[in-house]
């Protein structure tokens, strides 16, 4: 048997919404410590990680583990019928093939079921241990939102570099080039519109900026976003999700194109 | 160097530091996870001793990317200090060996399955199907294992020898794994599924560059670049190296997982489609290494370009198939047994295009019985039977001497197939074996009234022509073409048609292909009647008589027909599907007096060449002068008539003259978009069958058809004219004349293949 009980649904419909641009179909894996997913996109370039713990739920039960595959333009479409402030609560039984999502207003006079057919995924599951970074930086979902937004106007690139003036992002495109420089900022009114940067090393790295938009679809979870980078590591992209867990977005680099010269 | 960094890299990514760990990261890992990739890791570097562990994570792609050999193999130095527990787990038992650097193509490291591809090259009786298999009994056979048997063939030229390559890879995968036997059929076969079930890939070259560009991270324009430089998609594609790197190189592609996801392309419709296709190819190409990509867009362009013809895959899969038999045939009886088999699959492909039909029951019954089990089948096209051309009346005395013979009008029209099934249902298909039954709702409304009521099912082969009830008068082709090519609504026909029915292939139940024509009449005249302007019998008659038949040709050609077949009647008079028999000729007025003049015409533009042709123009524009607006109009492409030298000097002279803008004076349809345009400055003499109105090309126009330009059709080169300047050409109005002179003038199909 499998039911958890999320009084925050908004929380799902964000993240559904984040990544379902980035991975067409993923296994949400269950156990008693919580619900996870991880996808890589099609190419296999970007990774997509999310954990959502048991003790964010107001109920919380899995008896065995289950791994859930789902069509996530499907999901999408179920969640999409639930209101913002709707409590969602999501049913399985243990061998069934069919999940259950039940939405309840907030003042309980409306309450909806619907089951939708699970999917068999094959998906290689990669080990992602914690590593140090060199470089990790935090600053608002907002002010990384416009930055990538506004340099994919101009290229389709970004090189992030971080080094002790602050993080810089730069792209060149067929108009020219563009760069925007954030420093470190902590003399703000609101802790979460600081700007921090912890660095080791000096790390200076190359990205589609395809991939970054698309992990921006997250903003909405987090009022700020970790960058976390080391040399010829994939980038990681992370939005906290409050007293539940984290979405993280995993990308690997690109290498400088020679293809200029050639 | 950066090779080093990336395998670090990939150590840190997986296993955790401490340090300590490293030395022995996957035996002390509880993690099921990281046993599984460990695992993983584990076989390939039993396999292959190559597979460096930036494959396996993260930097394949840069591997990949890197042309200089060494640097991976340093990489292989510094990873396998890591202890390699040695027990090998069944379920991991042997994937095919991949190579580290493959996507740039250069480089060909591991020389065991070279060896194992260099097997297929070995004659029937001395190959040994194990040898060439690198993957274990049971296993999905690796798509590897037939692209680089592809590319075996590419670089055979004989029949003999590329039919040997491929029989022996059917061998290798019936000895291993016989249920990928139909996928690796298929594959060879370029094809998806049976032509008449309608299924295609549906793929742009457009397309393609976009999910190479994206799998690869390159940009759209280089990949466009590239394609210019090398003409072929699947020549960039091997050469395509990739700058974006990956989070982990997934799981070697199999034929089974190629085949399932070209299928699935195909079946994609509707919104968004295109990108799901794409999203498809990316997943592809971003797991082929080596020569994979290249055939894996051929495949998808449905351009091989190898020598691999359909026919040869069909021989070696009967050679194969004997092969396979147990108990093995006997020695002195292989050849003969070869040659049989190669002769029954082809017969049985024939009658019953479906390979999903055909190789379960081969690999069930064998080849001897599988012309019991395999038979034509209602709702399952045949390929039409057709004629081999003739020039003269004359010509057909001589060759059915002594046989009786009779003399059909050749309608121009559609040839289709009309299948009339038990519960009612009709369907109707092509030359080609496509389903048609969309363009001909009339057709299919018409069946009930022309078949006698006592009839249950049955084939019919017949030519649906354009027709114009009022006058009761059979219109041009031209006509016909302007019908819609699918969902066409009854009410809202324009076009009428007549179908003119000449032959039948089954009724009631009962296949009458191995019926003597004469006996197939019968049936067709006594199971249906004729419905004025709707449905007939072809016009015919039966005669030895020189003079009646060249008046019987010239009542053909005067009743808008294209001419005559004649067809034997009594002996060798059975219906051969897809066949061009000599027991059917064509007598067409077009080969009787092609248009005896030929044309002097002006090359101002060029395509370029793709393919064999890449580096030439592939194929030309030509112009007619106009004397009155001193205009040039353009009249033909051509692109045959040219030997390879030719071409080149062509090419080469023509290259001097090429202007950045077509000249004011060029006369020729927007939608024509030539890659160069020339200066008028060469004659280029040029002979064709047959002059046609045309809606794309512009000579003479105004003349003939207030709109409408006329076209050479089948235009080929003859020499180049030196003696000639560009306003000594042949002028609109010559060809205007030559057009009036000809005795019919309808527009035809492109293709000579095509028309009968």
């Amino acid at each position: 048997m499998f039911e958890v009980r999320l009084v925050q649904g908004s929380v799902l419909k964000k993240v559904v919404e984040a990544i379902r641009e980035l991975v067409t179909d993923a296994n949400f894996d269950c156990s008693s410590t919580g619900l996870s997913l991880q996808a890589m996109d099609s190419s296999h370039v970007a990774l997509v990680a999310l954990l959502l713990r048991s003790d964010g739920f107001e109920h919380f039960r899995c008896d065995r583990n289950v791994s859930m595959g789902m069509n996530l333009a499907n999901v999408s479409k179920i969640l999409r019928t639930a209101g913002n402030d709707d409590i969602i609560t999501l049913k399985a039984d243990d061998d069934g093939d069919v999940l259950t999502f039940m939405f309840e207003s907030p003042n309980q006079d409306r309450i909806s079921d619907i089951e939708m057919k699970l999917m068999d995924i094959k998906s290689e599951h990669l080990g992602i241990p914690d590593a140090e970074y060199e470089a990790v930086v935090k600053m608002p979902s907002q002010e990384f939102l416009r930055i990538c937004k506004d340099l994919s106007n101009i290229g389709d690139t970004v090189v992030i570099s971080v080094t002790k003036e602050g993080v810089k992002f730069s792209t060149r495109g067929d108009i020219g080039n563009a760069n925007i420089v954030c420093r470190q900022n902590t003399t703000v009114d609101k802790p979460e519109d600081s700007t921090t940067i912890q660095m080791k090393e000096p790390v200076s790295l190359m990205f589609a900026l395809r991939y970054m938009n698309s992990f921006t679809k997250a903003t909405s979870l987090s009022s700020s976003v970790t960058i976390s980078m080391s040399s010829d590591l994939p980038i990681v992209v992370e939005y906290k999700i409050a007293d539940m867990g984290y979405l993280r977005f995993y990308l690997a680099p690109k290498i400088e194109d020679d293809e200029d010269q050639a | 160097m950066v090779i080093l960094r990336t395998s670090s890299l990939f150590l840190a990514l997986r296993c955790s530091p401490p340090p300590s760990l490293r030395s022995s990261p996957f035996s002390l890992n509880p993690n099921p996870l990281f046993h599984r990739l460990s695992s993983s890791f584990r076989c390939h570097r039993a396999m292959s001793g190559q597979r460096t562990v930036a494959d396996v994570l993260m930097g394949a792609a840069r591997a990949a990317a890197k042309k200089n050999t060494k640097k991976p193999s340093t990489a292989t130095t510094t990873t396998s200090s890591a202890p390699v527990p040695s027990d090998p787990q069944p379920e991991d038992a042997a994937p095919p060996p991949k190579k580290p650097k493959t996507l740039d193509g250069t480089a060909h490291s591991d020389p065991e399955p070279k060896n194992s591809i260099l097997e297929l090259k070995k004659k029937g009786h001395d190959f040994n199907p194990k040898a060439a298999a690198s993957w274990k009994d049971g296993e999905p056979v690796p798509f590897l294992f037939l692209a680089r048997a592809l590319d075996l063939i590419s670089n055979e030229s004989g029949r003999i020898a590329i039919t040997d390559i491929i029989c022996n890879v059917f061998r290798t995968v019936i000895a291993t794994t016989p249920g990928d036997l139909l996928p690796t059929v298929y594959l060879s076969a370029n094809k998806i599924a049976p032509p008449h079930e309608g299924i295609e890939l549906g793929i742009g070259d457009a397309s393609i560059v976009r999910a190479l560009a994206e799998a690869y991270g390159r940009k759209e324009e280089h990949v466009k670049k590239q394609l210019k430089e090398l003409g072929d998609l699947g020549l960039v594609a091997k050469a395509s190296r990739s700058s974006q790197m990956t989070m982990r190189k997934p799981q070697p592609l199999t034929i089974a997982r190629v085949f399932d996801t070209f299928r699935a392309i195909a079946k994609e419709s509707g919104k968004d489609s295109q990108d799901k296709k794409r999203t498809h190819i990316k997943g592809l190409l971003v797991a082929a290494t080596d020569c994979e990509p290249q055939y894996i867009i051929r495949l998808l362009q449905s351009k091989m370009r190898i020598g691999l013809a359909e026919k040869t895959v069909l021989v070696a899969l009967g050679q194969a198939v004997v092969y396979a038999e147990k108990p093995k045939v006997a020695s002195e009886q292989v050849q003969s047994s070869l040659e049989e088999a190669g002769k029954i699959i082809k017969q049985v492909y024939s009658v019953l295009p479906v390979y999903d039909k055909i190789v379960p029951s081969l690999l069930h019954v064998g080849v001897g019985k599988l012309q019991e089990v395999c038979d034509f089948s209602l709702g399952v096209p045949v390929g039409p039977m057709l004629a081999k051309p003739t020039k003269a009346v004359s010509e057909i005395l001589d060759k059915f001497q002594g046989m009786e013979f009779t003399c059909e009008y050749k309608y121009d029209g559609e040839r289709a197939q009309i299948h009339y099934m038990e519960d009612g249902s009709v369907e109707i298909y092509s030359r080609n074996a496509e389903r048609n039954t969309g363009k001909y709702p009339d057709v299919v409304n018409y069946v009930s009234r022309f078949k006698k009521p006592s009839v249950k099912s049955f084939v019919l082969d017949c030519e649906i022509v354009a027709y114009d009830r009022e006058k009761m008068k059979i219109l041009p082709f031209q006509v016909l073409s302007t019908r819609a090519r699918k969902g066409v609504i009854l009410s809202d026909i324009k076009v009428a048609v007549c179908t003119y029915a000449f032959d039948i292939l089954y009724i009631d139940g009962q296949p009458l292909l191995k019926e003597q024509l004469k006996v197939r009449r019968e049936h067709l005249y006594r199971s249906f009647e004729e419905v004025p302007g709707e449905f007939k019998f072809a016009t015919t008659i039966t005669s030895n008589d020189l003079e009646e038949i060249q008046k019987f040709l010239e009542t053909a050609v005067n009743s808008s027909c294209e001419g005559l077949i004649i067809k034997t009647l009594d002996k060798d008079a059975t219906y051969e599907p897809s066949k061009r028999s000599n027991n059917w000729l064509k007598l067409k007025k077009d080969y009787m007096d092609c248009i005896g003049d030929s044309l002097d015409l002006v090359p101002i533009a060029a395509f370029h060449g793709r393919g064999k042709r890449t580096g030439v123009y592939g194929s030309f524009l030509l112009a007619c002068y106009d004397e009155q607006n001193e205009e040039y109009q353009s009249i033909c492409s051509i692109g045959t008539g040219f030997s390879e030298s030719q071409l080149e000097e062509c090419s080469k002279s023509l290259r001097n003259k090429v202007i950045p803008k077509p000249k004011p004076y060029y006369r020729y349809a927007d939608t024509m978009n030539p890659d160069v345009w020339f200066e008028p400055a060469e004659v280029w003499e040029v002979k064709a069958a047959d002059l046609s109105i045309s809606p794309v090309h512009r000579a003479a126009s105004g003349i003939v058809d207030p709109n409408k330009g006329i076209s050479l059709r089948f235009p080929r080169l003859q020499r180049v004219r030196d003696d000639k300047t560009p306003d000594q050409a042949t002028t609109s109005e010559q060809v205007a004349e030559m057009y009036r002179a000809q005795k019919i003038n309808h527009t035809n199909n492109q293709d000579d293949d095509e028309d009968d």
